[in-house]
């Protein structure tokens, strides 16, 4: 095997692609590459993101569940960067609030309660999907620019024929294979972008339903709380 | 509405650290250079098929064709009648015995200028120069030279016969066939043609060796367009600029094996010829001294054939 950098217009190096390509058709490829570059880095981000946040919402209601005393497990980690525990601190404060001047309106209480926390629910889960908009963008427009590169190149290329007044195929394949390549680049960035958007929605839905679980959970407990409180 | 006390229930959510995702975009750059890198540097993953080389040849016949005449020497030539100092080109003595036997006096006109100045310099005149200048206005060459030598007679000396001569000479139209037997012999005199390289036989086979490896990859891509199309020979001629580029579309100037069955991939051939030479272009390593002498590489034909 030998390594060379062969940049000849025949060549199938993508850099040689890229830099004989049609302007347009270069300019195309560029904002592929970036669109692919910024998927990547986000699928990284999401992936180590999700991990370690699913990691720590196992432990925070291994913890949660397990605490005897709920206003010392609040003291100890009420103030954790985890969605749960925000979640948790949302439920913890309302009632703080509430029962401060003692019970009137049980009922109130316990929708203020549901609201509270569904609504720190909701926060964690649209904070959670920062960015996979980004993902469904890329994924379902790149093959689209994509093949406008190459239209447009195609397009070129056989202006170049009609210029030449040569019909031989040799004349024009390399134009054709660099405007192909845009639809390459554009497939390239798709591809990736589609699926990390699907396994990412599924991940942050997941951990949507875990946080509604244990708000359901915590308010029984606080409900039943409710009920013992005079 | 004084008494409700705003407070906020839910904590913020603080925003995603900023390093963890420049981290992330720093790692996919990174991975898409070195991912490009490696398909850039990566052999062409199927290698070329082995086809059958391209049979390119020297078309000799055009290929002689194609030099232009040395025109070097010829400015040279015409310049000296002209200014009237033709003594100086070197001329044998025995110009003078001829001139001075040879004659009668037919042209009175030449004895009324007789010029001082023979003796030296006459000496080194050449019968060669004055004989062939009256000749162009009569085309037979022994014929009008007999005329000549009279006047020179006149005049004295050879001086005179310069004299007598020159005024002619100025109206004078050199066909170029004559001109060319006329100036071979004051070429080597003057010197001004650098003639340090030639082409020989040997070295127009190099050549052709030389752009037929360089357009190997290029018509190893063509395909055969049909049955029968790879018994075209097709005669191409390229003009080539100094640095390799071709000056213009080849032209083709012959077929060789055409027939009725391959008659109508004719067209097809010869593009795919004419693309084979466009495609690899520039030509490197053709010797430089080559270039621009007589039939040297800056026209040149080949004969091509489509691999098969």
């Amino acid at each position: 095997m030998h390594w060379s950098l062969d940049l000849s217009p025949g060549s199938t190096s993508p850099l040689a692609l890229l830099l004989h390509a049609d302007i347009v058709v270069q300019i195309v490829m560029a904002g592929l590459l970036i669109a692919s570059i910024w998927t990547w880095a986000i699928i990284i981000g999401f992936s180590t993101k999700l991990g370690g946040t699913r990691r720590k919402i196992d432990k925070f209601e291994k913890d949660f569940w397990k605490a005897e005393d709920i206003d010392a497990f609040y003291k100890l980690h009420g103030d954790d960067e985890l969605p749960v525990a925000r979640v948790f601190a949302a439920g913890v404060s309302e009632w703080r609030r509430s029962t401060a001047g003692g019970v009137v309106d049980r009922e109130g209480i316990r929708e203020r309660l549901a609201t509270a926390m569904g609504s720190a629910v909701a926060g964690e889960a649209d904070k959670l999907a920062d960015r996979l908009n980004i993902l469904a963008t890329v994924g379902s427009v790149a093959p689209f620019v994509g093949l406008f590169g190459t239209v447009w190149g195609i397009m070129s290329s056989f202006t170049g024929i009609a210029a030449a007044q040569n019909t031989s195929l040799a004349v024009v394949a390399p134009g054709i294979a660099e405007a192909l390549f845009a639809t390459a680049i554009g497939l390239f960035a798709a591809i990736p972008a589609v699926i990390a958007y699907n396994r990412f929605s599924h991940g942050v839905n997941r951990i949507e339903a875990r946080l509604v679980r244990f708000a359901d959970g915590f308010h029984t407990t606080l409900s039943r709380q409710l009920e013992a409180k005079r | 509405m004084s008494g409700i006390a705003v407070s906020p229930i839910l904590r913020p959510i603080p925003r995603e650290r900023d390093d963890r995702l420049w981290i992330a975009i720093g790692l996919s750059l990174l991975a898409h250079i070195v991912l490009f890198t490696i398909l850039s540097l990566l052999p062409p993953s199927p290698p070329p098929p082995p086809v059958a080389p391209m049979d390119v040849t020297i078309a000799d016949d055009v290929g002689l064709k194609a030099g232009a005449p040395n025109t070097t020497v010829d400015p040279a030539e015409s310049k000296a009648p002209d200014i009237g100092n033709p003594e100086d080109s070197a001329p044998p003595a025995p110009a003078e015995e001829k001139a001075e036997p040879a004659p009668p006096k037919p042209q009175p006109e030449a004895a009324p200028p007789p010029k001082p100045a023979p003796v030296a310099k006459p000496e080194p005149k050449k019968p060669a120069p004055p004989a062939p200048k009256p000749a162009p206005k009569a085309q037979p060459k022994p014929a009008v030279a007999a005329p000549a030598k009279p006047a020179a007679k006149p005049g004295k000396g050879t001086g005179s016969t310069a004299n007598a001569i020159k005024p002619k000479a100025r109206g004078l139209n050199f066909g170029s066939d004559y001109f060319k037997g006329a100036s071979t012999k004051p070429s080597p005199a003057t010197g001004t043609a650098p003639k340090s390289a030639t082409m020989s036989q040997q070295a127009a086979m190099d050549i052709g060796q030389k752009i037929k490896q360089q357009v190997q990859p290029c018509a190893n891509r063509q395909v055969n367009p049909g049955p029968g199309a790879e018994r075209i020979r097709v005669t191409i001629r390229l003009k080539i600029n100094r640095d390799g580029t071709l000056a213009s579309r080849p032209v083709i100037v012959g077929h060789d094996g055409v027939d009725d069955d391959n008659r109508r991939y004719q067209r097809q051939v010869d593009d795919r010829a004419i693309a084979t030479f466009m495609g690899c272009q520039p030509l490197r390593g053709l010797p430089p001294e080559l270039y621009d002498v007589p039939n040297g590489w800056s026209d040149f034909s080949l004969r091509y054939k489509l691999p098969g």
